[in-house]
């Protein structure tokens, strides 16, 4: 199979939507033992509302497994073209 | 039976390059005839029953709140009765730990009955389809309305198809964010366009999800984005159940009339009519053998059915039934497999239930007092300074009664005798122990804070702490 048949459009789904997936079950597991409020209440973000800062994680997660499955696409390109 | 796409990680043979090819060629639009017949008829019930639940249970009440409730802003789960705190969190892994053990258990009996009746992928875009149905016509209709130059008609019909859509999912994001946020008052909040950034962009988010995944990709959801329709393969055996095109008896294929003796003519029972490629919801001929675009969705069995009967054949050339019963071998239920992903299901289960049932509604945190190791008082004893942390897990307001254990002698100093916790609350105060430092065997020592409501002897509860000291009592 050659790499350059896959159309980018399913290559950057098959990057964004795993780690979609793997940043979801991070930020339940994260909040579920880290409260926010707790977290930040001696930070500049200590008025920030739960909601929030669950939103802004789950993006931070997303983006950390974006920036994985990405370099992992990326690696996975042959070294060299044959001939 | 052809297995060569079943396992899609395998490496393809040399003869697979053209469906290897296949796979990733640009997409050809599906456009799935309708069917009719016992699975559509179960998969429908299905949707219905699904969507009912999904879109009614946010709006059920129960003691004054809403029955269900992920309420994030306050860290707290509603669930009818029952509310679940963070500390509470082993009881969503048991219940992810649950549904992975059921899809196992569902999967290896009976194939893709989650894919084809259940997954929310398969009944949005069961609605989805319904709608562009009673907009756009049926298959034919829908094939020469996209391929018509645009005109004021297809702009209508095309624009209010989308318009509804939209709306569905709008509605779909309002009820999704309505499990977290208290729909009723959320839905003030919209009607005066005054809901907060977060809830806004949720149902937003969620919507659009919903538009696009069963208005736009559909089976390529599925093929390209699924895990589990990847993974599905390693829980199928012999005896799972599939659908399949029965080959022995349909081929060769061929048109004929109903009055023919096709047998004489050296054909099978297959009329090549090819409406069973038509309903497919995912574009693929069963006629080819299991495949892993295959959603198990029975669509092919019941259109298979419909003209088997009309040509006065029995039905069931396409039908649920097993690998090894198509290859004339006993199929068997009950195997290792099923039984040991059954044995596991029920003791999971039965873990969840047992523990909810016995759950004690109250939960103690204890944390030393880190400013200062220990002082001594006056009277030449020891003391430690401890932050204790109740909370009133149940929804009755509670009065509670701490003592502490683990040194001979030990004394605990309260502000306070006794501590009211209202229902659902979280109390801090302070206490201090109490030692003689003759009776301290070490720097450390362990105790034991246990609390008990005074109500209920029932309720209480044991955490452990540390208790230090100068270490030179002996």
């Amino acid at each position: 199979m050659n790499e350059a048949e896959i159309p980018a459009s399913q290559r950057i789904i098959g990057i964004l939507w795993p780690s979609f997936l793997t940043a979801a079950a991070a930020t339940v597991v994260f909040f579920a033992l880290f409260d926010p409020v707790e977290l930040l209440a001696y930070t500049d973000f200590a008025d920030s509302s739960r909601v929030g800062v669950y939103t802004v994680g789950f993006f931070l997660f997303w983006l950390l497994t974006t920036t994985s499955s990405t370099l992992t696409s990326y690696f996975q390109r042959p070294t060299r073209t044959p001939g | 039976m052809s297995q060569t796409t079943v396992n899609s990680d395998s490496p393809p043979a040399r003869g697979d390059n053209a469906l290897e090819q296949s796979l990733y060629a640009k997409r050809e639009r599906i456009y799935p005839r309708e069917v009719h017949g016992l699975f559509a008829r179960l998969r429908l019930t299905g949707v219905a029953a699904l969507m009912g639940i999904f879109y009614f249970t946010p709006w059920i009440t129960w003691d004054a709140r809403q029955a269900i409730l992920f309420d994030l802003p306050a860290r707290k789960f509603y669930i009818f009765g029952i509310t679940f705190w963070p500390q509470d969190f082993i009881y969503l892994a048991l219940l992810l730990i649950v549904a992975a053990l059921s899809l196992f258990f569902f999967t290896a009996l009976a194939g893709r009955l989650w894919c084809g009746y259940a997954c929310p992928q398969t009944v949005w875009t069961e609605v989805f389809l319904w709608i562009e149905r009673k907009l756009e016509g049926d298959r034919s209709q829908q094939m020469k309305l996209d391929k018509a130059p645009w005109s004021g008609r297809k702009l209508a019909v095309k624009g209010g198809k989308h318009a509804i859509w939209i709306v569905l999912a709008a509605w779909t994001g309002y009820t999704f964010v309505g499990y977290f946020t208290p729909i009723r008052e959320l839905g003030q909040s919209v009607l005066s366009l005054a809901t907060g950034p977060w809830e806004t962009f949720w149902i937003i988010f969620y919507g659009f999800a919903t538009y696009g995944n069963a208005g736009w990709l559909r089976e390529q959801v599925c093929i390209y984005m699924c895990p589990y329709a990847r993974f599905q393969s390693a829980m199928f055996d012999k005896n799972t159940l599939i659908i399949s095109y029965d080959a022995a008896r349909g081929d060769p294929r061929g048109a004929r009339k109903r009055s023919t003796d096709y047998k004489s003519k050296g054909l099978g029972d297959c009329v090549d009519c090819k409406i069973c490629v038509q309903v497919c919801p995912t574009g693929i001929d069963i006629r080819n053998g299991l495949q892993y675009e295959c959603i198990g969705c029975a669509a092919c069995v019941d259109a298979c059915d419909d003209v088997m009967e009309k040509m006065g054949y029995p039905k069931g050339l396409v039908r649920y039934t097993t690998e090894n019963a198509i290859e004339g071998r006993p199929a068997r239920v009950l195997r290792p497999r099923v039984l040991v992903y059954a044995c596991m299901l029920l003791a999971v289960i039965g873990t969840v239930v047992g523990s909810i049932v016995t759950r004690i509604p109250v939960g103690l945190d204890v944390i030393r007092d880190r400013n200062s190791l220990y002082r001594e008082t006056q009277d030449g004893l020891v003391e430690n300074v401890y932050l204790l942390k109740l909370i009133n897990m149940d929804d009755v307001d509670h009065v509670y009664r701490l003592t502490a254990s683990g040194i001979p002698g030990l004394q605990l100093k309260l502000d306070r005798r006794e501590v009211l916790a209202p229902a659902g609350a979280v109390v801090e105060f302070s206490a201090r122990l109490q030692a003689d430092p003759y009776d301290l065997g070490s720097q450390s020592t362990e105790v034991r804070f246990t609390l008990a409501a005074v109500a209920d002897e029932a309720i209480t509860t044991t955490e452990q702490a540390r208790f230090i000291g100068p270490g030179s009592g002996r």
